[in-house]
């Protein structure tokens, strides 16, 4: 990639580039537009996506061919009951020497150093591998046998699971949860969409797509998404929409003080900026709207929310109340509003 | 960089003013608008509990509001952030004038993003169009600001409700009416003008008690006091619209009567002038004037001024204005029905049919309103008259002119309108002059003032009606005695006791006892103790011409007041007691249409 000559030039190009990738992954993936820049946001604000869906939607092959599209060490770990913490990030075996004889331990790196990780229906692991990932996924270092290994960058984990087939799963801990940066709904395609995969999947093979993003052209996004600018009342707007989806606050609407136990926290604030900037750079801009924050806001903050007895019993999903939220927390002061509506 | 970030401050801070300066005066208007409707509601409270001076200063609460808003506008004046907010979401700009704002004053991030940022925000704002995004001053709740000025004007203007009626007291009768048509009638007398200076203040005081009772009405008064005071009032009208010729006057209207009534044309308005009626007289007159007998006109003329000269040297000045004033109107209606009879004529049989029935009427002996009617109709046939068919008319007028037999005044006055016939342009005066006879109001002056007083008389009836007064009350069933009024008893008065009295018990009667009048008293019996003492009076206290129920019986009870017409009853309040007694009167009873029956009574009654 060359260097662009300024920054305007450099968000043109980021831009390109996002438009690039999209297309390289449309040659294998159809459809699922949305996914796949949920997808590109999470990998640009350098973030972990955790892609929710029913079997065979194709999330699994997102992120392969994601991973064939970026220049970059891809791994992929199948989530099982009987998978051990050791088998995902790796570890110490004892080694014989064959000239002297002599054992020592040499380590067995596990899928885990990899840069693209696919951690396929991570809910049928026992919550102890489970947490293997965390800090992996936070620290992007492992320690193993007290020595800590710190991750390649880019390093970004795509975790698929599976909603239907419950049993002898283990829902990921909100701690876990918490550590995704987002977590995309994967829909079911539309006929025509179907047809499409039909079309694809029942003649020959089809090729692998081309690379279209180096590893450094992945760091250099990253860093202009850090650049774009935030402007005092976006942030307060995000800050303020987090704070609504605490049930604990008077201001906070009826539908969250009702069917949520928990909000969506801190990190919830972060992950909407982040994202938020993701989107206005991939747009071409060098700031953040109000707009912005509230189109990440559900897949940054949906499984940060912990709703309450009453409203599972009610049956009210974390989406709703997103979605309320985005309809009743305001963006500008009451004033303001008011005088650009009535204009 | 620089270049940029210096147009960027440039063209936000002429926007940030503007917005500013726009808002300052929205938040004024609605402070304004609200101070309005505080006052207007304020003003409602006002009229509602009577303090009506104060409504239309509420209007001032608006310029309180008006105050208010623009020191709280300045005070809440919007932050260079909330300008930029604003901005940002009128032009759809994602928040990069916001942005753009906060970097402004971050001097220290230099950095490329800082640039962008700042160029697109001054872009943004240079393509602005003001008229997109200046923020209106006027804005819906604005509306109020007229429609508050509306309701605070109206409720200044409106009239004070009615007070409600504080709780009556046991056994009290309360009546509160916003509205006595009858009593506006009484109250248009202070505007009737009248020659007599002191009759004039009269009336004016008649109108002002009307409206004095009339305002009490609206508050409420006990229907007693209410029905007194306009028994009161009628009483008063009575006796102003009796007033002529009154008291010392008296024998002035008298000689005057009798010397009217010494021309045999005048004697229905010597009758009239005798009963005080103008209106009627002055009917009698118009006839008069409509005399086709010329000589009985100069009779009239003359009658009329001997009887003003017998008002004036008998001490009755007013009566001989009124009869002057009406001799001078004779005069001018004999000349107007003369010249529109003459006319009316020229027109012979081509005449239209509408004109044929107007002579005819008048030839029955028209009023004024029947000559009247004839300008109008003769207006309208002049105007439809083709030129061939005017010059003829004209020729028939000076045809009748010359052919003499008739006096010089006559003569001038057909040739005049022949000649005024010979030209279009005298035709239009013609046409012109006929329209103003039509509309001319040719009623006297004392025959005006009648009929005001008779309508405010009439007036009075319905206000009384309205307070469920006025009714007659039923005959009381007397306890032993007969109904007023029913067949005399058998009592042969053979009792002590006041002759007809009536009230002398029965006796050897032969049949039921009658009531109070029902007895007739043959005066056989002892009068010692019911002597009537002698009256000391120069002649008779009242003239028993009564043409009070002709016919008819009369009434077994009266009760309430009358209009005390000379003759109704020498007993209540009118001329007939209190006036004096006119020579004409004596010997009154027998020439009256009293019944023959009731004459001797009556006769007694009033015997000195």
């Amino acid at each position: 990639m060359a260097e662009p000559s300024s920054f305007e030039a450099r968000l043109t190009q980021a831009a390109e580039i996002s438009t690039r990738l999209k297309k390289a992954i449309g040659t294998v993936l159809v459809g699922q537009a949305v996914v796949v820049d949920q997808v590109l946001w999470g990998i640009i604000a350098g973030g972990h996506v955790l892609l929710e869906g029913a079997p065979g939607l194709g999330k699994t092959l997102l992120v392969r061919t994601l991973a064939s599209c970026l220049d970059l060490q891809f791994s992929r770990i199948q989530f099982t009951p009987d998978l051990m913490p050791s088998d995902v990030i790796g570890t110490n075996m004892l080694a014989m020497e064959q000239a002297g004889g002599a054992r020592s331990f040499t380590l067995h790196k596990g899928p885990i150093f990899g840069q693209v990780i696919l951690a396929d229906e991570i809910n049928r692991a026992t919550p102890k591998t489970q947490s293997a990932l965390l800090e992996a996924m936070q620290e992007h270092a492992v320690t193993i046998a007290g020595k800590r290994h710190v991750l390649d960058e880019p390093f970004f984990v795509l975790a698929t699971e599976n909603p239907i087939e419950m049993e002898g799963t283990y829902p990921l801990p909100e701690a876990q949860l918490d550590r995704f940066l987002l977590k995309v709904m994967v829909p079911n395609p539309t006929e025509d969409e179907l047809t499409e995969i039909l079309q694809r999947t029942t003649g020959h093979e089809m090729k692998p797509p081309e690379k279209v993003l180096a590893r450094e052209e992945v760091l250099e996004l990253r860093s202009l998404c850090r650049d774009v600018a935030v402007a005092e009342p976006v942030m307060r707007f995000a800050a303020r929409f987090v704070g609504a989806s605490e049930p604990g606050r008077k201001e906070s609407p009826e539908l969250i003080r009702k069917a949520l136990r928990y909000g969506a926290g801190v990190r919830g604030a972060q992950s909407l900026i982040l994202c938020a900037k993701a989107v206005a750079m991939l747009e071409g801009r060098a700031h953040v709207s109000f707009s912005d924050v509230q189109n990440v806001a559900m897949p940054a903050l949906r499984h940060r929310l912990i709703r309450s007895f009453e409203g599972e019993a009610d049956g009210i999903t974390t989406d709703q109340v997103v979605a309320e939220l985005v309809k009743t927390v305001p963006t500008r002061p009451e004033a303001v509003e008011a005088a650009v509506k009535k204009g | 960089m620089a270049t940029d970030a210096g147009r960027f401050h440039e063209l936000f801070e002429r926007w940030a003013r503007r917005v500013r300066t726009r808002m300052i005066v929205r938040q004024a208007l609605t402070w304004t608008a609200l101070g309005l409707l505080v006052g207007s509601l304020a003003a409602l409270a006002l009229w509602k509990t009577h303090q009506g001076a104060l409504r239309p200063w509420m209007g001032a609460v608006g310029l309180v509001g008006l105050a208010a808003g623009a020191i709280i506008g300045a005070r809440r004046r919007w932050t260079d952030m909330d300008v930029a907010l604003y901005l940002d979401g009128r032009l759809d700009t994602d928040e990069v004038i916001t942005t753009a704002v906060q970097m402004r004053n971050e001097a220290e991030a230099d950095d490329e993003a800082r640039a962008v940022v700042v160029r697109q925000a001054a872009d943004a704002l240079e393509k602005a169009d003001p008229k997109k995004v200046r923020p209106p001053i006027f804005v819906g709740d604005h509306l109020l600001i007229p429609i508050a000025v509306a309701a605070i004007v109206l409720v200044a203007r409106m009239p004070m409700p009615v007070r409600p009626l504080p709780a009556a007291p046991p056994g009290s009768d309360k009546v509160q009416l916003a509205q006595v048509e009858g009593l506006e009638k009484m109250a248009a007398l202070g505007a009737l003008s009248t020659p007599d200076e002191a009759q004039r203040e009269r009336l004016k005081q008649l109108a002002e008690r009307a409206k004095n009772l009339r305002e009490k009405l609206r508050d409420g008064m006990e229907r007693r006091e209410a029905l007194s005071e306009i028994a009161k009032l009628k009483d008063d009208v009575a006796a102003e619209r009796l007033s002529l010729g009154d008291a010392e006057r008296r024998e002035g209207l008298e000689a005057a009567q009798g010397q009217l009534a010494k021309e045999p044309s005048l004697k229905d308005a010597a009758k009239a002038l005798g009963d005080r009626d103008l209106t009627r007289f002055d009917e009698e007159m118009q006839k008069l004037a409509n005399s086709q007998e010329k000589a009985d006109r100069e009779r009239a003329k003359k009658a009329l001024e001997e009887a003003a000269d017998a008002a004036k040297k008998n001490g009755a000045p007013d009566v001989a204005r009124a009869l002057e004033e009406e001799k001078k109107l004779l005069e001018e209606r004999s000349k107007r029905n003369d010249a529109l009879k003459d006319l009316a004529e020229g027109f012979g049989k081509d005449a239209p049919e509408d004109l044929k029935k107007d002579l005819e009427e008048m030839a029955e002996g028209g009023t004024d309103k029947d000559s009247r009617k004839l300008a109008k109709d003769l207006g309208d046939a002049l105007e439809k008259l083709t030129p061939e068919e005017r010059k003829r008319l004209g020729e028939k007028l000076r045809e009748k002119a010359e052919k003499g037999g008739m006096a010089p005044m006559d003569k001038e006055r057909l040739k005049d309108l022949a000649k005024k016939l010979a030209t279009p342009e005298g035709q239009k005066q013609l046409e012109e002059e006929l329209r103003k006879m039509a509309n001319e109001d040719t009623e006297s002056e004392e025959s005006k003032k009648q009929g005001a007083l008779e309508e405010g008389e009439k007036g009075l009836g319905e206000a009384e009606k309205q307070l469920g007064g006025g009714a007659c009350p039923m005959p009381m069933p007397i306890p032993g005695g007969q109904q007023p009024g029913g067949p005399p008893g058998g009592d042969k008065g053979e009792k002590n006791g006041p002759p007809g009295s009536g009230k002398s018990p029965p006796g050897k009667a032969d049949g039921d006892p009658g009531g109070p009048g029902s007895h007739h008293d043959t005066g056989k019996g002892d009068h010692k103790g019911g002597q009537t003492p002698e009256i000391d009076s120069k002649g008779f206290r009242s003239r028993a011409s009564g043409k009070i129920n002709s016919g008819a019986p009369m009434p077994g009870a009266v009760s309430g007041r009358t209009t005390g017409k000379p003759g109704d009853t020498a007993k209540l309040r009118g001329t007939g007691a209190l006036g004096e007694v006119g020579p004409s009167e004596i010997g009154g009873v027998e020439r009256s249409d009293i019944p023959e029956e009731y004459r001797e009574q009556v006769g007694r009654y009033f015997s000195p």
